[in-house]
């Protein structure tokens, strides 16, 4: 299409123009720089949730345990096995012996209870507390053994200690830097190690010298490069262009609408990871007028043309949503996707028609004298006010009035708090079937993250039985009750899959796509940058 | 039929004139000429370009180019001739008080020079802070910036007519206030009134366009000449055209109410003559 030709000579154009800057502060060599979009606000891993923190910390520091790239799979990380407990409350964690902070202390027991309960800590202020599940003790038993006793079982523990908040950090460091902990300084265990941060510039890293312990998902635990420079160009046509132009070797942040040309870039490589979950979807509060009637819901979700405002929005790098989760992901229920029903606006009517919604004279349906109108709140970005705006056209067809405000990202998340909406639009990242629906399903859970309001005795029951069992076929059959009634009751509106892309240029071998909570390049191990 | 013949001496203002009768004819017959629905999408279409079917091709949510600029012209106008005809006629009242009774001129002008101090997308932000973004919230916003304008030349041109001697005649012959301001003072302030609300129509299009780009004005999904610029700007590598047509109109319809306004100031001004 013509549009795709005028981006690539877009970006060839802008790139000797826009990127002079970048150029002049030619990287030493062996240096791999990364590209992205935006800057954290701070890298301290309990205290940021933050994709742009992730990617940081997961280079600076380690975690227990790490992801393989299937999603699904625990692997060892700093711990080199753990058992559980028969009643599931207690895990026993054996770590390395031969883990070095960048400073040259070595990491023992105490460091790993010092940070997850520096963690865990109400002070501490972490949004994902709840992620740690119901800690009741964690002891060093020995220089190399962590007991985490719980107070309920959690068998997602494991998979929850990957995350990057539950990273493990040097006490002494945390405490002599008090609140610039990240900001000013960091000291991990990491691959690489803290050289410098500007603020919305580079964000600059050294090898760690002597680091061979990086999970067993990668060829080689040792870091290949002498240096890595996150770089933030937040216009995307100089990000790209940067990317062309050789001043930059990798990033994920890559517009929709110019995957397509990049793939056919030459001296560009694009990795793709199938197993990335991060969804689009529209909540509906279902305690509100018009959106309260499940009919009016089901309606909704039929008159809604997934696949088209797929392709519209997503340019094809986003993927129709036809299930409430990823099938890939661990616990999904297949049966539940059948539950959904698919895009049908005349079934739509009908539906609505059947429940008693009659026409109004302005086209809009009425029943009991309350309108099929809901206000729409989510936050303001290009691909939802595009979709938003789809979903409108969509509802309009069958009679249902949709209105749409967006709203700043400053503001939005107060403003998604509140009561005042009938339906909301989000994307969020999730690693398993539990953790997705235990953050939004969970009675507990409203008003945030649980904005839809739903409040169910069965729901609250499976999510705390999964949460608990030791069993996981246990645990699957619970969540698979979840994802089947919340599926049926129609709570959200699945919109869209986004894919993972990480391009690279050529002179950069070992690029791989991981997507664990939605970092693209994972501990940056078996990079390497030729000539 | 005079004016009309003086204004048609010059070619420019002719085509002017064409134009903009040719504009506000497709505004008003929008529904009945436009193929189709503003607001009916068609996601297979989105941003297909300029071509055989979609004359100016299709936004980026599928809707036809032609029939959202008919419709945006339209509402754009609308706001325009609301904003200018509100504003207008309470700067005229006030401008035309001001004028004859000289006790109200000192606070009445005071109050327009300190609403002259803001500027209208400060009145924007803050009306669609209080009512929320929308239509009516440009209008006001555009109305009461034209006010204090619209009330200074009229309380001018009420001014300079106060010294004539029609209005002593008028007063000899012990006419009420009333009538002596609607009857003779009014008319009299009018021509000054006309060119300025044709030059102000320009602008106040312009300024409403620039709300809307702003997101202050007309909302999804209606057309509107401002928003769907803003909308458009997105995509101006991948489909140039979303964003140039609307951009285009705006052009075109503030040009061609500055050269009207500029040919009836002409037209109007006896000093020019014949």
């Amino acid at each position: 299409m013509a549009f795709k030709a005028m981006t690539i000579a877009a970006g060839l154009l802008a790139a000797p123009f826009l990127v002079p800057a970048a150029r002049a502060q030619s990287a030493p060599p062996n240096t791999l720089v990364m590209l992205r979009a935006y800057d954290a606000d701070n890298y301290d891993p309990a205290k940021s949730t933050a994709r742009s923190a992730g990617e940081v910390a997961y280079m600076l520091a380690d975690t227990l345990t790490s992801i393989d790239w299937d999603m699904k799979t625990v692997k060892p990380g700093l711990a080199t096995k753990w058992t559980v407990s028969e009643d599931g409350k207690t895990y026993t964690f054996t770590l390395r012996d031969d883990v070095t902070f960048c400073d040259g202390r070595r990491m023992t027991a105490d460091d790993v209870v010092y940070s997850l309960k520096r963690f865990i800590d109400p002070a501490t202020r972490s949004p994902v507390r709840w992620r740690a599940g119901q800690v009741k003790e964690i002891r060093a038993t020995s220089p190399t053994t962590v007991e985490y006793e719980l107070s309920q079982p959690y068998s997602e523990l494991p998979f929850q200690l990957a995350l990057f908040f539950m990273s493990i950090v040097d006490k002494n460091s945390v405490e002599t830097l008090g609140a610039n902990f990240g900001v000013q300084g960091f000291n991990g265990t990491g691959p690489f190690c803290w050289v410098s941060w500007t603020p919305r510039g580079d964000f600059v890293m050294k090898k760690h010298e002597g680091y061979n312990w990086g999970p067993p998902i990668f060829n080689n635990p040792a870091p290949q490069v002498d240096r890595v420079i996150w770089r933030v160009i937040p216009d995307d046509n100089t990000r790209l262009a940067a990317l062309q132009s050789g001043q930059g070797d990798a990033t994920q942040y890559i517009p929709y609408v110019m995957l397509d040309s990049l793939k056919k870039t030459p001296g560009l490589r694009l990795v793709n990871q199938p197993n990335y979950f991060w969804d689009y979807f529209l909540g509906f509060k279902v305690d509100k007028p018009a959106v309260n009637d499940a009919a009016m819901r089901r309606a909704i979700v039929m008159a809604v043309n997934r696949p088209a405002i797929a392709k519209a929005v997503f340019f094809g790098a986003g993927d129709p949503a036809d299930s409430y989760l990823n099938p890939q992901v661990l616990d999904f229920d297949p049966e539940s996707k059948a539950k959904l029903p698919g895009f049908d606006p005349v079934a739509a009517r009908k539906v609505l028609d059947e429940a008693g919604w009659v026409p109004g004279s302005d086209g809009i349906r009425v029943k009991d004298g309350v309108r099929a109108s809901f206000n729409l709140y989510g936050i303001s970005d290009m691909q939802w006010s595009r979709m938003s705006e789809a979903i409108q056209a969509d509802l309009r067809r069958v009679g249902v009035e949709l209105k749409v405000q967006l709203w700043d990202a400053t503001v939005a998340w107060g403003k998604l708090a509140t009561q005042e909406f009938g339906a909301f639009v989000m994307s969020y990242p999730y690693v398993s079937a539990g953790d997705a629906l235990s953050l939004y399903f969970a009675s507990a859970n409203t008003p945030t993250p649980n904005r839809m309001n739903w409040k169910d005795a069965d729901t609250d029951k499976w999510l705390l039985e999964a949460r608990t069992s030791i069993d996981p076929e246990a645990r699957r059959v619970a969540l698979a009750n979840v994802q089947r009634q919340v599926t049926e009751a129609n709570v959200w509106i699945p919109l869209v899959r986004e894919q993972l892309w990480v391009a690279s240029a050529r002179r950069v071998q070992g690029v791989r796509a991981h997507g664990i909570y939605g970092v693209g390049v994972y501990k940056g191990l078996d990079i390497t940058v030729g000539k | 039929m005079r004016l009309l013949r003086r204004l048609l001496r010059d070619p420019v203002t002719g085509v002017a004139l064409v134009l903009a009768a040719a504009i506000i004819l497709a505004a008003l017959l929008a529904p009945w000429i436009a193929p189709g629905d503003p607001a009916e999408n068609d996601l297979s279409l989105a941003m297909q370009p300029p071509g055989e079917g979609l004359l100016l091709g299709a936004d980026d949510q599928g809707r036809d180019m032609v029939t959202r600029l008919l419709y945006g012209t339209r509402l754009t106008l609308v706001i325009g001739a609301v904003s200018v005809g509100l504003g207008g006629g309470i700067g005229a009242a006030l401008g035309l008080l001001a004028g004859f009774y000289r006790r109200l001129d000192g606070v009445i002008m005071r109050c327009m020079d300190v609403l002259l101090s803001f500027p209208a997308i400060l009145f924007g932000l803050a009306i669609a802070a209080i009512f929320g973004p929308g239509v009516l919230a440009v209008v006001l916003a555009l109305s009461v910036a034209t006010v204090p304008l619209t009330a200074r030349i009229v309380r001018a041109s009420a001014s300079v007519e106060m010294g004539r001697d029609y209005i002593e005649a008028a007063r000899a012959v012990g006419m009420g206030d009333r009538r002596l301001i609607w009857r003779h003072l009014a008319p009299n302030c009018m021509s000054a009134l006309v060119v300025f609300a044709t030059l102000r129509f320009g602008q106040v299009i312009l300024l409403g366009a620039a709300l809307s780009f702003l997101g202050l004005g007309a909302q999804a999904p209606t057309a509107e000449l401002g928003s769907m610029a803003s909308q458009g700007r997105t995509f101006l590598f991948f489909a140039p055209h979303i964003a140039v047509v609307p951009c285009a109109a705006i052009f075109i319809v503030v040009l061609v109410f500055n050269v009207l306004g500029d040919a009836l100031r002409d037209a109007l001004d006896p000093r020019l003559g014949f």
